[in-house]
């Protein structure tokens, strides 16, 4: 049974109703009744501060608004949707909503809310849950797309909301468990919305107790939280979380190893080993949704040669920016895009071979147009990739330049189409190949398939087709084969599935990186 | 009463000087290409949602408009509203003023403390070894990059030692002045060398100077000369160098205060300019207008009190 959730990092891309509308996901309900924890309850200890160095920070806990991760992953652990992931990131459990079911045309979804309590006592009620939802659908919601396809959210009475939708729409289960579906208290964000931005009233696990921008955020555990410990009473475990912005990695490294953080998110790869090395602290390596890759613009020359963007994946050394920049963590990929559920492992990679390459730049007719290569200023690590692809680009017989932008303007003009190359990266947001498959590949999804003008009709319909078939295993294989073709017209130059790296002491447990991107302190414990 | 007229006068100054600013800052950063709603939403939003949003924060009035109705709400202490952060731009820089006004005056004051007495020696000992030696230390410290050593104490002082925070700002007084100690110690030691290549220059000449003659023929002791006469004379260049680098290191201390996470205004108006939040830069502009003018302003008054000649202009 695959389930989806949704959330957004800071590479979402342009979501239209298609990267939703995968109709192959069984509309059943899955109900988890176990407290989402991985600890046993005899030995958890309660209580204490967690501190917290984050190398972005929340700008906002207005849950409606555009946001980064900065903000996300905060929100998410003080405010509650009425669906919310589970543990590992890539399924569904009940949130403020214990139970649902679903009419057998699928247009009507009936929610039954639980007894839960904001942050300050007061209950959750109706009225609360459609005006966060009616808001989260509305006009200046950032992912109001999310909910286009539902017609009304009404309430049956106290306890039973109803969605009803305009189409058969399986994705809506993921939308619901969006950051940007959280639950507000109503008459406090209608009352001071600026103020809900830096105190809000949720009803999550933790509550914000004090916001000081541009340091860090101090949260403190929601007493009245509905949910449960492997030991039988509420979540959270800990009394307080510390969370700090720390932009330089040399600084969360150095504070982590002197004892002022107990957890770092995001190591740096070249500091990673230097913590392996240490016996108090635990290095986390785990999966993400990332894949970091060259975008190609299909519509510039010498880009438009498929010869060319063959030419530049088989000069691309890959193994030596694998040793070089990521030190050996991630995987060197056979793919266009994220390694998601339908991923396959059996697409051949193209391999290192500059006498191949310098073959197909003759047989394109190169007329030495030159090749601008795009990187963003500051990321040191991309300008190491960018000038190892140069150097292979280089011998293959091609004419490259490495330019620098900062991000803002660089992704503006890779938007605008006026890029050639540009050294970036892409996320997926919920566990389904459909969304990022579709928004990268098809060219009329809405965004000239990301940026980078590819159009293949084939691919726009094994898309299709994949979308609406309702056997995994059909989808798998066209998927698979999708992946195939996309990969060998030369789309892009993709260079690592990147890990999510975090470090933390081993007197820290229950700590875990979800592959959508975030973390769920409630599960978290101190040992000491 | 010359004085406070003085001081109007100078005080009215500020304002053209101040205006003009603001409105250099403000053409260049919407002549240069962005969009503060398409980089905070990252390609996702549809048009219409990005020119509603647009529309909602006043972006799509002309420029001349826009910029006088920024104006208009500054003179009323109405900074705007930041586009990233939505919180009032007053209240934001506002949090980070105080940290950064203290974070340079510690620097300053180290600095200062450092390079009097060792300017002092190397002037009077001047041509020894210990002369050469300061000035050595002094290039040196100069010439390393504030990244680097604000690096290596953090691991010697921070993480070996354990003296000192290695990052934040503290709550109380003496929070600040353990948390700020290290961040004050990188900025110093560029800030150092400077007084005291130019303290020394100033001493030499003002040694060398008649008036320490008909001094030392009254029967004057070395010392008194040395304070009354030379130390004065000589702190004149040196308001010079600290009028001029206290207002860039209101906004350069931007890479100190990453390293050590202080949140500082530096750090402040990188991000913003990275994310084009248009009224976070356009207030910070004003405000690092405003200081810079106040430091002159401050710097002005020290020559008075110092050189009791510049008074009777």
């Amino acid at each position: 049974m695959l389930s989806r959730v949704t959330y957004r990092t800071s590479r979402s891309t342009a979501k239209g109703l298609l990267g939703f509308a995968a109709l192959s996901v069984v509309a059943s309900v899955i109900f988890i009744t176990a407290p989402s924890t991985t600890s046993t309850a005899a030995e958890i200890k309660r209580g204490g501060t967690l501190v917290f160095a984050r190398p972005d920070e929340p700008l906002t806990f207005d849950p409606f608004t555009p946001s980064d991760n900065g903000s996300i992953y905060a929100i998410e652990q003080v405010c509650d949707s009425l669906i919310e992931a589970d543990e590992s990131g890539i399924g569904l459990r009940p949130g403020l909503a214990e139970s649902w079911n679903i009419s057998s045309d699928g247009l009507e979804y009936t929610f039954k809310l639980r007894d839960a309590k904001f942050s300050n006592g007061k209950p959750v009620t109706m009225d609360d849950v459609i005006f966060s939802l009616q808001t989260a659908a509305g006009p200046t919601a950032a992912y109001a797309f999310g909910f286009e396809p539902v017609k009304s959210f009404e309430a049956v009475d106290a306890h039973h909301l109803r969605v009803t939708l305009k189409q058969r729409y399986t994705p809506l289960l993921a939308a619901l468990s969006l950051f940007s579906a959280a639950i507000v208290e109503r008459s406090s964000f209608e009352a001071d919305r600026k103020q809900f931005g830096s105190s809000p009233l949720c009803a999550g696990p933790f509550m914000v107790k004090e916001f000081s921008r541009g340091s860090k955020v101090v949260l403190v555990r929601n007493p009245y939280y509905w949910d449960v410990g492997a030991d039988g009473k509420p979540l959270p475990y800990l009394d307080r979380v510390e969370m700090l912005y720390v932009p330089e990695s040399n600084a969360r490294n150095l504070g982590l190893r002197n004892g002022d953080y107990d957890v770092i998110a995001t190591v740096a790869f070249n500091q990673a080993r230097s913590i392996k090395g240490s016996s108090d602290l635990t290095l986390e390596v785990a999966p993400v949704f990332r894949l970091d890759y060259v975008y190609l613009n299909h519509a510039k020359k010498p880009l438009d040669n498929k010869k060319i963007r063959l030419a530049l994946n088989y000069a691309a050394n890959r193994e030596a920016i694998f040793k070089a920049v990521y030190f050996g963590f991630g995987e060197i990929p056979n793919s266009y895009m994220p390694k998601v559920n339908y991923h396959s492992d059996d697409v051949k990679r193209i391999p290192y071979d500059i006498e191949k390459a310098k073959r197909l730049v003759a047989e394109a007719g190169y007329d030495g147009t030159p090749i601008e290569l795009m990187v963003d200023t500051g990321n040191a690590s991309f300008r190491q990739i960018a000038t190892i692809l140069q150097q292979g680009w280089t011998q293959a017989g091609l004419n490259v330049n490495i330019v620098e932008f900062d991000v803002g303007t660089a992704f503006g003009m890779t938007e605008k189409g006026e890029y050639q190359a540009y050294v970036s990266y892409i996320t997926s947001d919920i566990n389904d190949t459909d969304e990022l498959a579709v928004i990268q590949a098809d060219f009329n999804s809405g965004s000239e398939s990301f940026y980078s003008r590819y159009n293949n009709p084939e691919v726009s319909k094994l898309l299709a087709e994949a979308r609406a078939a309702s056997d995994s295993s059909e989808r798998a294989a066209l998927y698979a084969k999708v992946q195939d073709i996309v990969y060998h017209d030369g789309y892009s130059v993709p260079l690592n599935f990147v890990p999510a790296i975090n470090a933390y002491h081993n007197y820290v447990k229950g700590w875990r990186q979800l592959a959508n991107g975030w973390w769920w302190i409630e599960n978290v414990w101190l040992d000491k | 009463m010359i004085f406070i007229d003085y001081l109007l006068r100078r005080l009215i100054q500020m304002v053209p000087v101040v205006i003009g600013v603001s409105l250099v800052a403000f053409i260049a950063i919407h002549v240069v290409p962005g969009d503060p709603i398409e980089i905070m939403m990252h390609g996702r939003a549809k048009p219409d949602v990005v020119a509603a949003a647009r529309a909602e924060l006043g972006l799509d009035r002309p420029l001349p408009l826009q910029y006088l109705r920024f104006i208009g709400g500054a003179l009323i202490g109405d900074l705007g509203v930041s586009i990233i952060q939505n919180a009032p731009v007053a209240d934001i820089i506002g949090e980070r003023l105080g940290p950064s006004v203290f974070l340079l005056t510690y620097s300053t004051v180290l600095a200062v403390i450092v390079a009097v007495p060792l300017s002092l020696i190397a002037a009077l000992y001047r041509g020894r070894l210990v002369d050469h030696v300061i000035r050595f230390a002094g290039m040196s410290g100069f010439a390393m990059p504030p990244f680097w050593v604000g690096l290596l104490l953090m691991l010697l002082f921070g993480l070996y030692l354990n003296w000192f925070s290695i990052s934040g700002y503290g709550k109380t007084f003496p929070d600040h002045l353990r948390h700020l100690f290290l961040p004050s110690v990188t900025i110093s030691l560029s800030l150092a060398p400077m007084l005291v290549q130019s303290l020394r220059a100033a001493m030499l000449e003002v040694l060398s100077a008649d008036y320490i003659e008909v001094a030392r023929s009254k029967g004057l002791t070395p010392r008194r000369i040395l304070i009354k006469h030379v130390l004065r004379n000589a702190l004149i260049p040196v308001i010079t160098i600290l009028a001029v680098n206290i207002g860039w290191l209101l906004s350069g201390a931007v890479i100190v205060e990453y390293l050590f996470a202080f949140p500082g205004l530096g750090s402040l108006l990188v991000r913003a300019v990275g994310f084009r939040d248009y009224p976070v830069i356009q207030g910070l502009a004003l405000v690092f207008a405003c200081l810079v003018m106040v430091v002159n302003l401050l710097a002005d008054i020290g020559y008075m009190l110092v050189d009791r000649r510049v008074l009777k202009e």
